[in-house]
């Protein structure tokens, strides 16, 4: 069974074009939420193996919405990739990322292939 | 010590100047008061029995001689509003003078006599004010000049604070092209349908960073003021493209509310930007404590009068009554305007930001630009006082605005 990953970024269009993509390229199933603030219920209900998540959204930013995954016993172990404009790429060292714990930052505007590598590496083999 | 009439008295201690010349006697000078050797520098012994020419140089003689003829000839009292003599002491002296025709009724002669004030201080501090009047319109052009400047300095610190947002706002559109290309790339399918789609997404993607990108030009353009006849709720979507990043960033919640119909305003679109962009970040940064920031954004079109009615004030004068205005309302809910600082908001370099975070030159300068269109713009706490309201009128007519209330109507309002 393909492995799932939930997309969270309030840009619509973006979200779109990047589900047509991790499902074309990385053969994931893969859903949508463009509103922060029903992430979580989102989650509950889908059941992620993976969660993308942007840190600059109104309502809830990806800060809040991570703490709150955390705090689920059911969704606090998934990976959660956080992709976020604020910090440089060059910063995490010509493309490299940042990883604490399940959480790995990928700088924004985000690279296909990218973030292809990374789910790959956090998603189980599925 | 020859004894003084009465008259020689009174004479000499009068403040103007007396003399007397007899134009029976090739007008030899017959009387001199003190006041007179002091303006000439010239004592009464020396003058007495000489005539002009004997004491002033040909040129002022002739002039004087001619008056004198002219008083002798019409008969009756001549004013010489200033008559400049040259004097040993004080060089240039000028003179207000009356000179009039006297019979002298024991010798039958004709005397003319001369009263003569020193308006010498009055015609240098007249020159000095017309030298400094001279300054001060040059000061006036300068400054004119440097409020230009000014304009476009602010204008660099705006775009320099929106930079990284508008960086921000372009890369996203540009990552979506990209991924559409990454999707196209992997080999097209004819029967996938997603093609159009995706199609779609990046010709509208690439829309929008050109309009970001094209807001931005406008944005730092130097120009004149250049009015065109705009739509204000289309102007209001452009700047909060513009300045959408600082608002997703601070979680800000905008609501607009814009009568339908609103009539055109003419405004010159890039200079107003800068206004609009410039209120809408200090309403943001009034909100950085409030837990949940909303910036309301109303437009309205009233007649002027409706609106003295309303705000009673001298603050709309540069409307005439019966002008439609359009009213637009910049409202958070923010922490508001500290009472001392209401009076001091639109002085240039006044700001409540730390240094280095605002010039402080923002709200001045868009006073200044909204009173080149010949509109208002106010500050004030709301009514509830839970923030404060940024209020724009503006022209809808291009003329409007130049003219002062009338004075019937500033009556009105003042009682």
């Amino acid at each position: 069974m393909a492995n799932k990953v939930l997309l969270v970024d309030d840009e619509a269009g973006f979200t779109q074009l990047l589900k047509m993509n991790l499902e074309k390229s990385g053969g994931y199933e893969v859903m949508i939420e463009n509103d922060s603030t029903q992430a979580l219920a989102t989650a509950l209900s889908f059941r992620p193996d993976a969660i993308v998540l942007d840190v600059v959204m109104p309502g809830m930013d990806g800060g809040d919405v991570q703490a709150q995954l955390q705090q689920s016993p059911r969704l606090s172990k998934v990976p959660v990739v956080m992709l976020t404009a604020l910090v440089d790429s060059a910063e995490l060292s010509e493309g490299a990322v940042a990883q604490a714990g399940t959480t790995t930052v990928l700088p924004k505007p985000v690279d296909l292939n990218l973030l292809l590598r990374v789910l790959e590496e956090v998603l189980p083999e599925g | 010590m020859q004894k003084q009439s009465l008259v020689e008295s009174v004479l000499d201690n009068l403040p103007v100047a007396v003399f007397a010349k007899d134009a029976t006697d090739d007008f030899k000078f017959v009387l001199w008061n003190k006041k007179q050797e002091e303006i000439t520098s010239l004592r009464a012994v020396k003058a007495l029995g000489n005539d002009d020419y004997d004491l002033f140089s040909e040129e002022s003689a002739n002039y004087f001689r001619s008056v004198d003829k002219a008083v002798l000839k019409r008969g009756k009292l001549l004013k010489v509003p200033e008559e400049i003599i040259d004097t040993k002491h004080r060089g240039e002296v000028h003179l207000r003078t009356v000179k009039l025709p006297v019979k002298d009724e024991k010798t039958g002669h004709d005397l003319v006599v001369g009263i003569s004030e020193d308006i010498t201080e009055q015609v240098q501090s007249l020159r000095q004010l017309e030298h400094l009047n001279k300054n001060l319109v040059k000061t006036n052009k300068e400054l004119a000049d440097t409020q230009m400047q000014l304009i476009q300095a602010e204008k660099l610190e705006s775009i320099g604070r929106l930079a990284a947002g508008v960086a921000h706002e372009v890369k996203n559109p540009l990552a979506m092209i990209l991924l559409g290309v990454d999707y196209l790339s992997r080999g097209i399918d004819p029967d996938d349908g997603n093609v159009e789609m995706i199609l779609t997404q990046m010709r509208e993607a690439v829309e929008r960073a050109d309009r970001i990108v094209r807001g931005l030009v406008d944005f730092s353009s130097q120009r004149a003021l250049s009015r065109e006849p705009v739509k204000l709720d289309l102007v209001i979507e452009e700047v909060l493209l513009l300045v959408r990043h600082e608002l997703t960033r601070t979680s800000t919640n905008v609501v607009i509310d814009i009568e339908d119909d609103l009539p055109h305003v003419f405004l010159d679109l890039s200079k107003f930007e800068q206004v609009m962009i410039n209120l809408v970040i200090n309403a943001v940064h009034a909100m950085h404590d409030t837990p949940k920031g909303e910036l309301l954004i109303k437009g309205r079109s009233e007649r002027i009068k409706d609106v003295i009615k309303n705000q009673g004030a001298r603050k709309f004068e540069v409307f005439r009554e019966g002008d439609r205005v359009v009213i637009l309302d910049i409202i958070d809910n923010g922490t508001g305007i500290e009472k001392g600082d209401v009076s001091r908001l639109f002085d240039p370099f006044f700001t409540t930001k730390a240094t280095g975070h605002g010039t402080g030159l923002g709200l001045s300068v868009a006073k200044k630009i909204v009173a080149l269109h010949g509109g208002n713009l106010t500050l004030e706490n709301r009514e509830d006082g839970k923030g404060a309201r940024a209020r724009l009128i503006l022209p809808t007519e291009i003329d409007t605005g130049k003219v002062s209330l009338v004075p019937k109507l500033l009556k009105e309002i003042d009682t």
